[in-house]
């Protein structure tokens, strides 16, 4: 964050121009569906884990998550939305989930595969909102990437064992293949206005592509480790920073979203919203 | 694969002797670290730390929680066997899905 942006902290949303504070709310709703689906996610594969000690840091993860979403939609509260209709009222259309989580996992390859890639996308983008000179982001972000460490060696300790055992190594590759560019793809287009005004503003601390090269800086060493960069077509530019050979394409892609279409389904939304619970919601 | 035992250490603040608090099943020290701290969560610890409990040398090992009479590789074997469980290893091993 530069100089300027350090002086001029910005304490309530309303003190920012009204596109800023759209594209703030928008970046903020999707960081937030996207917690509340992957602890949800997580949390179905509590039982049925490779190990007990597996299945028990998956609850907690799925835990961690769902803190992370409530605290993510509390920030809302500032934007003139109210955090609980947001969190219990809407419909699955009005999700703004990572799409890599509009289907459930249907393997603990996919679970794995999920945590190193997409779960790292989103905490590269909270990553951004630390130097946020939007304080109240800057404040509570820094304690979810406290937590999130835990689940990114999580991944990569079942990424290495998983590769070394020839049954399920294939199975992992695919899945890793599969979330990789909708990884990337999430953290959004370079060109989209509004993203640029999150930079310009110092609302956040870096854009589309640096966010890519950070994101590939944490998870292909990794993959490397584990002799999977080359088939996931990851390689080094010139020897430097990582890249995939694969184009991403922002076509039809909306920044609002942060999608290309499509949406959360209603039965995994009625999930998120704890329908089942509903005459049991507290104030 | 026989997952190693790691013996889980904590305490809460600076200068409380570091108390053994349990053990995990983890494949590598880096797991180890995580199922340690997700588990044992109980408490707000300040320090934790893994350690493999091959690597505890016991002084009087007849006193010794950290070795069995059995010997290491008899303990593992009945840990690991199917009526105890290792939680359904069959899926990590190629087995039934």
């Amino acid at each position: 964050m530069s100089d300027t942006a350090t002086e001029s902290r910005v304490e309530k949303a309303a003190e920012l121009p009204d596109d800023a504070r759209a594209a703030l709310r928008s970046l903020i709703l999707a960081l937030a569906d996207s917690k509340r689906v992957l602890g949800l996610r997580y949390s179905d594969r509590m039982l049925g884990a490779p190990t007990l000690e597996a299945g028990i840091a998956a609850s907690s993860m799925a835990q961690d998550e769902w803190g992370h979403a409530r605290l993510t939609y509390a920030l809302l509260g500032d934007f003139g939305d109210d955090p609980k209709a947001l969190e219990h009222e809407r419909p699955a259309a009005e999700y703004r989930t990572h799409p890599a989580l509009d289907a459930g996992f249907g393997s603990w390859a996919d679970f794995i595969a999920c945590i190193l890639l997409v779960d790292t996308s989103l905490v590269t983008q909270y990553g951004a909102l630390v130097e946020s000179r939007y304080t109240p982001a800057h404040n509570r972000v820094q304690k979810m990437l406290d937590e999130e460490r835990f689940h990114f060696q999580y991944a990569a300790g079942w990424v290495r064992r998983m590769a070394a055992v020839p049954e399920v190594r294939g199975e992992l590759a695919a899945s890793l293949a599969r979330y990789l560019p909708q990884a990337l793809q999430w953290l959004g287009d370079d060109e989209g206005p509004a993203i640029r005004r999150l930079v310009d503003e110092g609302l956040v601390s870096a854009g589309p592509s640096d966010l890519r090269a950070r994101f590939l800086s944490r998870v292909v060493p990794v993959l490397a480790d584990a002799g999977l960069a080359d088939e996931l077509g990851l390689a080094r530019r010139d020897g430097g920073e990582w890249s995939i050979a694969q184009p991403l394409s922002f076509d039809g892609w909306s920044e609002e979203t942060r999608r290309s279409g499509g949406s959360l389904d209603e039965e995994t939304a009625a999930r998120a919203r704890g329908d089942k619970n509903r005459a049991l919601l507290m104030d | 694969m026989i997952e190693p035992v790691y013996e889980v250490f904590a305490r809460k603040t600076r200068g409380e002797p570091l108390r053994h608090i349990g053990f995990v099943n983890a494949v590598d020290g880096d797991l180890a670290k995580v199922y340690a701290w997700k588990m044992y969560d109980e408490q707000n610890w300040g320090e934790m730390c893994v350690i493999p409990r091959d690597a505890i040398i016991p002084v009087n090992p007849e006193e010794s929680q950290f070795v069995t009479m059995m010997g290491r590789d008899a303990e593992q074997a009945l840990v690991h066997s199917k009526g105890t469980g290792s939680y359904g290893g069959a899926e990590m091993a190629g087995g039934a899905k």
